[in-house]
């Protein structure tokens, strides 16, 4: 029973920083219908990008979050405008697959020539320090990034549903060919949009090294574990993806917590396979329509 | 195919049956063993994903699985001649073809993207599996198989001509395809599957028979290449490289074509063996693979042989209008083909 | 360095690149054959071409660099010498992107493209299997510094040698040695194992546990977690429950770090702790759990600094030279690519030839002395020799046992976290 509250505790805390990763993925997917391969990568790039200002500058990875996202939002601007835009229309939900992973190979690539192929970590003053409740572990380092991955997740939702910004999303998201005739710059809204992504990769990035040890190769086990929270939570739908985040990360905490780690894995191909058995459009996803 | 395809290929497979009696050295036919085996793949591959528009990212699982049985039959076996492996090759590619068919049965439920997703998913259960069933796997520790007891002098022979017949079988299938009525039915599927359903396709049997075959051929693969290594572990036998490997290299020659997989197997997997022999690593290899990847798909992204017919035939045509009297010149050499081509619908 | 299991996708980093050959390779050539120095071998002689396959890209890339800068400074130092029988020694180092499909390519390339007189071996047994293979089938003989798991000794093949002082599997065992050494009242009596799911790493937690309970200590909690297992605390919080006298870990690297910080965190120090790999790294270890954790946990290691073994002043002098830091950033793996290259040097000495064969029917019989000490092998290869103890104290890593090479008694009960 200990082992499973504990398991709990760790799935939800690791569930929050998930969901902020699969939502910049999802979005990307409902207002553009691009599966991004590449939202692992940039989750990486982001982490490293806050482990050089923390190494040379002593800036704290929280605190470094404004830093790595306006630079991960110019990135993914640019990704979209110079490798997605020019695919033609008939193919390019296929081609777009292997686009995003060849932009995942060559953040790989660029990571591992900048700082090699050795495992980075984030050695934060608090890095170690740790609170004992009711006989229970919580770890101060995953509190606060749960609370930094809440407060992002909020800032997105504003962004979505007060913003004129936003407002183009949704409609793009809900309708593509209405929100062009309402004069919605498709384009435009998808670079944005890509660039976003892009940019709540680069937050949940400070998060994840200040979590895991990683390498340039770590966005492979990431991306595995990102493809199933969004297909489980619908893709397109934001919302969907933070329950899912909580979901997945929450059995397979448990599952390694009381069964064994070997199978943790496990746990999340297992609960998406289930769920398209039953419906295959996702947990929040509809049919046709994307949904935010 | 016209006459003179037919022939192209007669002679073909003469010259592949012939290259290895010519003395070529080890290192040669080396080489050509691992191009063979990424030929059949992306054949294999071509028709699900490239005739019937399914992407599938899962393959690599069903190499796994032929290597794990291939290793399970024959770990601690004492081998006589050496070809038992080779006898028990069709029985691995039932056993994919028959896991193939439920997991076809599921994953194509859905469309392209989330298909996409769900088949690279099996893909990773498959090696968690492949770590975790210790007992039969033999976990991140490996299974060897008994070494072949062939002469040094033409070791490699007997791989290489297996692998030429199992090609011939995975392009004949891919002709049979193109010319009958599942052809049509799978590039109806591709197309638009709801019309295709509605004019009386009978679309799940028809992509579901397209997937089990497609993954017994790439079962297959994985025996041969789990006798060829001796010894097999989790990360390369069930390898997710492989799958994106096999779609590139369709994607480079080009998809729902005869001779495209093969053509893109030949450049990328003998260029990329001969490169990384030749330069030695560097971490820019990741960079400048990357980009020539975005180049292929931003350039060229229906591959090579599409594009290469669309060229001629526009240059005929252009002949054509400059010389009106010059009957069917029109006419290319495999109309069929061209309107296989997912180029042909634009 | 293993790696996650799923980050093998990166050797399909070279699947392309064959387009750019058309562009820019064509023009190149082969970079990678490091000709050592310009020593005293005459001009005339032909060179000794002493062919390797190592990651330079991949998973193993970090370790396979290693070896590589092992192998070249030893060519660097015979050729100073002369070289080996007044041939200067000429090596070729290929990349084989960690795959286990390029290693083949790469010693059948070697051996019958480029027909180099001998062969070294690759990082890891993953590798080594396939590749040994190929150098059997045309008579190589299979000098391997990185490739001592079960499946390689499985093969039985009369022509390889593996450069460590044991196999993978028993280089723990010395840990045991010391353990059931220790006064019955001063044993641990329950145990507990955290195996990484490795072939480099569980079978040697997994020996020590064999010995243990035969010994009649108690297991009171083991786990085989995989390579992707980021979180530490769940296993570690069930260590502390089962709350051990010992516990063993069968580590590679990170994983030794984040259970190391697990347990700070968790507050749990057991009397005893052993970890196979990762707390042997001078330099990596005490930067990542913090110097005043360290204290008191126990490693295994074959070279180490302040060696008096043969030639291993001379390594080290030469290794610094060359590439900076000092004694204690020495890496493990280049002291054992050393070692494969003093080996021929002695071979040559012995017999006065330098062929297969020779090397092959001489390194089956007697001891040969190295830079990781004296080494000797069985007829399949597996090295009879044993590694050292070393454990963690004052912030530096000391030899403790057997107590012939020890510098410093071992420490014990291991004292709590933070010094």
């Amino acid at each position: 029973m200990h082992a499973l509250v504990q398991g709990v505790i760790l799935g939800v805390l690791t569930g929050g920083v998930y969901a902020l990763m699969a939502s910049g993925q999802t979005l990307i997917f409902g207002i553009m219908k691009v599966v991004n391969l590449a939202q692992g990568a940039m989750v990486i790039m982001g982490a490293y990008l806050a482990y050089q200002l923390f190494v040379s500058f002593g800036l704290d990875p929280f605190l470094a979050i404004p830093i790595t996202t306006v630079v991960m939002f110019g990135l993914g601007v640019a990704v979209q405008l110079l490798f997605l835009r020019p695919l033609r229309r008939d193919d390019k939900s296929e081609l777009s697959l292997l686009v995003t992973f060849a932009v995942a190979l060559l953040l790989e690539g660029i990571m591992s020539v900048t700082w090699s192929t050795t495992y980075r970590s984030i050695n934060t003053s608090y890095a170690n320090s740790s609170w004992t409740v009711l006989g229970y572990q919580i770890t101060a380092v995953r509190v606060w990034a749960f609370a930094l991955s809440l407060l992002a997740l909020g800032l997105l939702f504003l962004l979505l549903n007060r913003t004129r910004f936003g407002r183009a999303v949704r409609a793009t998201v809900q309708n593509p060919e209405s929100a062009r005739l309402l004069g919605i710059e498709s384009d435009r809204v998808a670079a944005l949009g890509f660039g976003l992504g892009a940019a709540t990769a680069a937050a949940a990035g400070s998060v994840y090294g200040l979590l895991y040890p990683f390498y340039s190769g770590s966005h492979y086990d990431l991306i595995s574990r990102l493809l199933s929270i969004v297909v489980l939570g619908g893709l397109g739908s934001v919302g969907g993806a933070v329950v899912a985040g909580v979901i997945v990360a929450t059995s397979s905490a448990v599952v390694a917590a009381t069964v064994s780690p070997a199978w943790s894995e496990m746990t999340f191909f297992a609960v998406l396979i289930l769920v398209l058995l039953v419906r295959p459009q996702g947990l929040f996803g509809t049919v046709g329509r994307g949904a935010i | 195919m016209s006459r003179a395809g037919v022939a192209r290929g007669g002679g073909f497979f003469l010259l592949l049956l012939a290259l290895p009696f010519f003395g070529l050295a080890h290192w040669v036919v080396n080489l050509l063993v691992f191009v063979l085996m990424f030929a059949i793949m992306a054949s294999a591959w071509n028709l699900v994903g490239g005739f019937a528009g399914y992407p599938s990212l899962g393959h690599a699982a069903f190499f796994g699985i032929g290597a794990y049985s291939m290793a399970l039959m024959f770990h601690g076996a004492a081998l006589s001649s050496g070809y038992e492996p080779f006898v028990a090759l069709p029985l691995i590619g039932l056993v994919g073809a028959v896991i193939g068919w439920p997991i076809a049965i599921i994953s194509m439920r859905t469309r392209a993207d989330v298909f996409a997703i769900v088949t690279i998913t099996f893909l990773f259960m498959i090696q968690t599996l492949a770590f975790n069933v210790r007992s039969l796997t033999g976990g991140s520790q490996g299974l060897s198989l008994p070494v072949a007891p062939f002469p040094a002098a033409s070791y490699e022979r007997p791989f290489y001509l297996v692998l030429v017949a199992m090609l011939a079988v995975a392009m004949l299938l891919t002709f049979g395809a193109m010319r009958s009525k599942i052809g049509l039915s799978l590039v109806a599927v591709r197309a638009d599957e709801d019309k295709a359903r509605g004019i009386g396709v009978r679309v799940s049997g028809v992509k579901v028979l397209a997937f089990s075959v497609s993954v017994g051929l790439t079962a297959m693969v994985g025996g041969v290449w789990a006798y060829y290594e001796t010894f097999i572990y989790p990360q390369f036998a069930v390898d997710p490289l492989i799958t994106i490997a096999v779609v590139l290299m369709t994607f480079l020659g080009g998809r729902a074509t005869l001779w495209g997989p093969v053509l893109g197997a030949v450049i990328l997997e003998a260029g990329q063996q001969t490169l990384a022999y030749r330069l030695g690593g560097s971490q820019f290899y990741l960079i400048a693979y990357a980009l020539v990847f975005l180049v292929i798909m931003l350039l060229l992204p229906r591959g090579i042989l599409p594009t290469l017919e669309e060229r001629i035939r526009l240059r005929r045509r252009a002949r054509v209008a400059n010389a009106p009297d010059t009957p069917g010149a029109a006419r290319t050499a495999d109309a069929g083909r061209v309107a296989l081509a997912p180029g042909g619908r634009s | 360095m293993s790696g996650s299991n799923r980050l093998r996708m990166r050797r399909a980093a070279l699947v392309a690149v064959a387009t750019l050959s058309l562009i820019s390779a064509c023009s190149s050539s082969p970079s990678s054959t490091a000709s050592g120095g310009t020593g005293a071998a005459s001009a005339d002689a032909k060179p000794l071409v002493i062919g390797a396959s190592v990651s330079l890209t991949g998973d193993f890339a970090d370790p396979g660099k290693a070896v590589k800068a092992g192998y070249e400074l030893w060519a660097d130092q015979v050729n100073a010498k002369g070289g080996i029988l007044g041939r200067k020694v000429e090596l070729k180092i290929v990349d084989d992107t960690s795959s286990p499909t390029q290693v083949v390519t790469n010693y059948q390339n070697l051996i019958n493209q480029d027909k180099v007189d001998l062969v070294f071996g690759p990082f890891s047994s993953l590798l080594t299997v396939p590749a040994s293979q190929v150098a059997k089938r045309y008579g190589y003989a299979f000098l391997e510094p990185a490739g001592g798991g079960p499946a390689v000794f499985a093969q039985k093949l009369d022509n390889l040698f593996f450069v460590q002082p044991a196999p993978v599997v028993k280089s723990g065992d010395i840990f045991a040695d010391w353990i059931l050494s220790l006064p019955a009242a001063d044993r641990p009596k329950t145990a507990a194992y955290a195996e990484l799911d490795d072939p480099f790493s569980a079978p040697i937690a997994e020996s020590i546990r064999a010995r243990f309970e035969a010994a009649g200590i108690t297991t009171v909690y083991k786990e085989v977690y995989p390579a992707e297992t980021q979180d530490f605390s769940p296993i570690m919080s069930k260590v502390a429950a089962a709350n051990p006298d010992v516990l063993v870990s069968g580590t590679q690297s990170e994983d030794a770090y984040a259970q190391v910080k697990s347990l700070v965190q968790l507050k749990f120090s057991p009397k005893f702790m052993f970890m196979s790999n990762g707390a042997n790294s001078p330099v990596e270890f005490p930067s990542k759990v913090g110097t005043a954790n360290t204290a008191g946990i126990m490693s295994a290691g074959d070279w180490f600094p302040g060696s008096t073994a043969t030639g291993a002043a001379d390594f080290a002098a030469a290794y610094i030279k060359a590439y900076g830091g000092t004694a204690d950033t020495i890496d493990n793996s280049s002291a054992e690519a050393y070692a494969a290259g003093q080996l021929l040097e002695e071979v040559a000495a012995k017999t006065g030839k330098i062929d297969n064969a020779t090397i092959i029917s001489t390194l089956h019989q007697g001891t040969w002395p190295t830079v990781l000490g004296d080494l000797k092998w069985d007829s399949i290869g597996q090295p009879e020799g044993a590694f050292h103890l070393v454990q963690w104290q004052n912030g530096s890593l000391v030899p403790v046992y057997p107590t012939a090479i020890a510098k410093a008694p071992a420490m014990y009960p291991k004292p709590s976290w933070g010094g």
